[in-house]
């Protein structure tokens, strides 16, 4: 009844109204007529609404329960997060609570909490869920060799190995520039070095070896694509190995600076420290031969005192072991 | 779902995962390594050579240990997706995941759950109009690897000269006006147009029926009221609103026109026509087209045998005639040696649904005749053997137990789609289980739709609500209502939104078990399905709580519950609302009595005044019993009754000078209510 009068009204401005300003102004007083005359349903404003002549809104929509009521405690929580999704209060049946709490306050609740829905949540990758995931994956798998058991094995039987990142994310590409980046590592143990190939391969190493682990690390990223970094990576293992083994005309002419640690043999403090004792008179009658004077043991821990202080660095340790070194030596 | 290590690098946007891979070089290199040392032996000192050995040979020995590794396996692309969504379940309580999963914003009933999901397809449609029309808009690429389909499609047509590429453009964009007209200049213009090019064409317009095909959306209001006058005046009986949706094949049209054209006729030319006029209704036409093909010696195709059987029924009439003509052509079928396809018997199938009683036999032999062959049937046509089988309304026409023997042996196969009439055999054989009230059956076809791909022949929402209404109805008339309430927890809302009648089984399902305390959280339900403006269902609801006295606090449920449903009634709502009737006044202002609610009970019967609707005289002496204490509340009840005329005011009066306490005006009051009355009498 009450949408028929207004149907009638409006039909009616629309004749009376000959030109477009009119027209449109005649239509919002019908609009008002209409909305006056008729108890429209529908049309909670109240007088307000009539006197600005807008439309007639209907009424709001309320939200209807959150489907938490309904969810079951034994629910399958799997199905209701199957993949990684935002934070739905509604779907999430905790009482959870999050934010800076106002001054006497508690955090904020769930419904409508901004900082819930911002962080990343795990809800998909429940201890239940990574279950059902890896018994579905172990088909793609096959099965580990037999021998390798230990680390040990690993290391005798398989000494390289590659790491290598792949991502995942939502849009539409699935490239990410990131993932060329590939890092070889191998132990310097398992490579067949003598001598002078391992001191060749450290300096051409410098910063990528680690003494602590005897691991080398090479990190490639200058390719594009993943598969020429870890061809390039080989490469560039094979080459430090052949480098290292060659000796080159110019090796020869490497002076004691050039050494990459320090050596006490034939070093000026050697030098200095045979001369010391010599000045101290020590062997009674003629100067006893350098080597005797050499496998004393206060030189011996001198000499352990210098190196350490050289190659190392200077620390609180290292300094007063040096002064215990020379005490002894000069039988303070 | 690779587990992400603790210095992962850098986890990207958007809930991103990084996996890490670490893999173990091969053994295969690491040996390479070591035969190459052992080349390089050769140069060193025999000391050091004589160490290096023996560290080959330890490390050989170990290897001789055979450390196999076993070869890696491959698999499809999309193969770890799929492994990993197996062990994913249905969730009850969520709707369709296409809709967002928010409680303001996820579909609650089923007509807004068809609006929303047709919103969605048309804003889809809306975003590939405007990148199809404006493509110079949408040439970057973002994708990798390329998606096709979100590229912009051409629809327009960019040859304009009169050439075979433009026709060969046309035909591909299926305009058919455009390439007929294409067409006609050619022939004008003398060029020579190749004979794969005119069947193409002949194709496209007999597919069409000389029509262009129907754009998304675009009513074609002038055409079919043509082509329903058409109808009207060709066949004077009653014509399905499929004949006015497929149109009808004019009288010399273009494609006849074409066809007369062609220097030589093949086969395909006609299977072309002859489809096309069983498509669009010209069914002689089509038989005559048929002869004149067998007149000049061509063998048909299997495709034309199907077109022809569906011509069938509209060629004769009795029902032996018919059955007789399909034997007849398939006779011919197998004389020109053409193998029948999956399609032919569903066909043969559909027509003798109009068979009458002949066709039970003959589908039996059918079927047989198809598993000869060796070809799978598909769901139409074990959908139209139902329909021949079970055929008549009532259940004590059924005598086979066919369906029961059909399930049997398809309960574990996974169909696909290979007919469009699929789709209607699951919603008919819940229709046959529910009519013979076989609650197994029912089962056994509920748990078909979970094997494999079948839920995607459950077809549109139409049929698949159908289906579970039916499932439904079946479990609240069979099962115990404990099974009915799990169903009903599994069912809605995710699968199935109630329709009233649904509601009013499972009511019937609780009075039978009188499981009455749950009423109150139905009548949530229906509020939100949006059937609370159905006053056949509410009144049910009502009479069915306000049956029995119950236990205090389900009484108080109730009366809560009352004073909802009165919400509903009430008028300042955008929906149209319902009207009161005096049985509902009734039962509300009972259930509010019941709980001891005397001020909404008393604001009730101001409403029966304001209604003018009638109390009955029981509700009025409940009340009376129920307001003990309110002596002006009684003498006011009675005052109403008078109002209302009602034989029972004078016992009501004297009831209420006996047990209250009352005022002296109070008195005169009823006693003079109670002679105006006898005096009326």
């Amino acid at each position: 009844m009450a949408a028929h009068t207004t149907k009638i009204c409006l039909s009616l401005g629309r004749i009376n109204g000959p030109g477009f300003g009119q027209y449109a102004s005649l239509n919002r007083a019908t609009y008002a007529t209409a909305l006056s005359t008729s108890n429209f349903t529908g049309n909670k404003g109240g007088p307000d609404r009539g006197g600005r002549g807008a439309f007639v809104r209907r009424p709001r929509r309320e939200p209807g329960e959150p489907r938490t009521e309904k969810m079951d405690s034994q629910q399958d929580w799997s199905a209701v997060y199957p993949s990684a999704a935002s934070f739905r209060p509604g779907s999430v049946p905790l009482p959870v609570r999050m934010g800076y709490p106002v001054k006497g306050g508690v955090p904020s609740e769930k419904r409508g909490n901004l900082e819930l829905i911002k962080i990343p949540n795990f809800l998909h990758l429940t201890p239940a869920a990574i279950k059902k995931h890896c018994e579905a994956l172990k088909p793609f798998c096959t099965e580990w060799p037999a021998g390798l058991d230990s680390d040990g094995d690993l290391d005798k039987h398989l000494p390289i190995q590659i790491e290598t990142t792949d991502y995942v994310s939502a849009g539409p590409s699935v490239r990410n520039p990131a993932a060329r980046v590939v890092t070889l590592r191998v132990r310097l143990s398992s490579l067949n070095l003598d001598e002078h190939a391992r001191e060749k391969m450290l300096k051409l190493l410098g910063d990528r070896y680690c003494k602590d682990t005897d691991i080398l690390t090479i990190t490639t990223d200058s390719c594009p694509l993943k598969q020429q970094n870890t061809d390039y990576a080989m490469y560039l293992l094979t080459v430090l190995y052949h480098e290292a083994w060659k000796t080159e005309a110019w090796e020869s002419e490497m002076t004691r600076a050039d050494r990459r640690e320090y050596i006490w043999e034939d070093s000026a403090s050697q030098q200095n420290v045979l001369d010391t004792l010599a000045r101290m008179g020590v062997g009674e009658g003629e100067a006893p031969p350098r080597e005797v004077l050499l496998a004393r043991p206060e030189v011996q821990q001198y000499r352990d005192s210098v190196t350490r202080l050289k190659n190392e660095g200077e620390s609180e340790g290292a300094t007063l072991r040096y002064r215990e070194a020379v005490k002894k030596l000069l039988s303070l | 779902m690779v587990s992400p290590s603790h210095n992962a690098p850098g986890l990207s946007k958007n809930m991103a995962a990084s996996g890490r891979h670490a893999g173990h070089y091969i053994n295969k290199n690491s040996r390479s390594l070591l035969n190459h040392l052992d080349k390089l032996l050769g140069q060193r000192g025999f000391a050091l050579s004589s160490v290096l050995r023996q560290q080959t040979a330890t490390l050989q020995n170990d290897s001789t240990e055979a450390i196999v590794i076993p070869r890696k396996k491959t698999w499809g692309k999309e193969a770890v997706l799929e492994a990993l969504a197996s062990t994913v379940n249905r969730d009850p309580t969520a709707y369709h995941y296409q809709f967002q999963d928010d409680p303001y914003l996820s579909p609650r009933t089923s007509a807004e759950s068809k609006l929303y999901s047709m919103s969605q397809e048309s804003g889809r449609a809306a975003a590939k109009y405007f990148v199809d029309m404006y493509p110079k808009y949408f040439t970057k690429d973002f994708a990798e690897p390329h998606i096709p389909c979100l590229m912009p499609a051409s629809v327009a047509l960019s040859l304009e000269e009169v050439s075979e590429e433009a026709l060969k453009e046309r035909i591909g964009l299926r305009k058919v006006g455009a390439a007929v007209e294409m067409y006609d200049q050619l022939v004008q213009a003398g060029t020579p147009i190749s004979k794969q090019m005119t069947y193409d064409l002949l194709d496209l317009i007999c597919f069409y029926g000389d029509r262009e095909p129907a754009q998304e959306g675009e009513p074609e209001a002038d055409q079919t009221e043509a082509s329903a006058e058409e109808l009207r005046r060709k066949r004077g009986r009653f014509h399905r609103a499929s004949d006015t949706l497929r149109g009808v094949w004019r009288e010399n049209n273009n494609a006849e026109r074409l066809f007369r054209l062609l220097p030589e006729r093949e086969a395909r030319c006609y299977s072309a026509v002859i489809r096309g006029m069983v498509k669009h209704g010209a069914f002689a036409k089509a038989f005559d087209m048929y002869t004149d093909m067998l007149n000049n010696r061509l063998t048909a195709d299997v495709d034309i045998f199907n077109a022809l059987i569906l011509a069938v029924p509209e060629m004769r009439e009795a029902y032996t005639e018919k059955v007789d003509f399909i034997t007849d052509l398939l006779n011919q079928m197998s004389q020109q040696k053409v193998q029948p396809n999956l399609q032919t018997f569903n066909n043969v199938l559909k027509v003798l649904r109009r068979c009458g009683a002949l066709a039970k036999s003959i589908s039996l032999q059918t079927l047989s005749e198809m598993k000869a062959l060796g070809i799978a049937p598909s769901l139409a046509s074990f959908n139209h053997l139902l329909a021949i089988f079970y055929k008549g309304g009532s259940a004590a026409d059924y005598p086979t137990d066919i369906l029961q023997e059909l399930l049997s042996e398809i309960e574990t196969t996974s169909f696909t789609c290979q007919d469009p009439e699929d789709v209607w055999f699951f919603s008919s054989a819940m229709k046959i289980c529910l009519e013979t009230k076989d609650m197994k059956l029912g089962y056994k076809v509920q748990s078909l739709v979970g094997v494999g791909d079948n839920w995607r022949l459950l077809g549109d929402s139409y049929q698949q609500g159908m289906f579970y209404y039916r499932f439904f109805s079946l479990l609240c008339l069979m099962e115990h209502v404990d099974v009915v309430l799990k169903w009903y927890h599994q069912l809605m809302p995710s699968l199935y939104y109630p329709n009233p009648q649904g509601m009013r089984d499972l009511l019937q399902a609780l009075d039978t078990e009188s499981r009455l305390e749950l009423l109150p959280s139905i009548w949530k339900d229906v509020k939100t399905l949006g059937h609370d403006n159905k006053s056949d269902l509410v009144e049910e609801l009502l009479s069915l709580m306000a049956r029995e006295k119950h236990s205090p606090e389900v009484q108080e449920s109730f009366a809560d519950c009352a004073l909802d449903i009165k919400a509903a009634f009430d008028v300042d709502r955008r929906k149209p609302s319902l009207e009161w009737s005096p049985l509902a006044l009734g039962h509300v202002t009972t259930l509010l009595l019941r709980a001891g609610r005397i001020p909404q009970a008393w604001e009730m019967m101001q409403l029966f005044k304001s209604k003018n609707r009638i109390p009955s005289e029981a509700l009025l002496e409940d009340f009376l019993s129920q307001c003990s204490g309110a002596p002006t509340t009684a003498v006011e009840l009675v005052k109403l009754s008078a109002a209302f005329c009602l034989p029972a005011t004078p016992q009501l009066a004297q009831r209420v000078l006996l047990e209250f306490d009352l005022t002296e005006d109070q008195r005169t009051t009823l006693s003079e209510l109670e002679s105006s009355w006898d005096h009326n009498e």
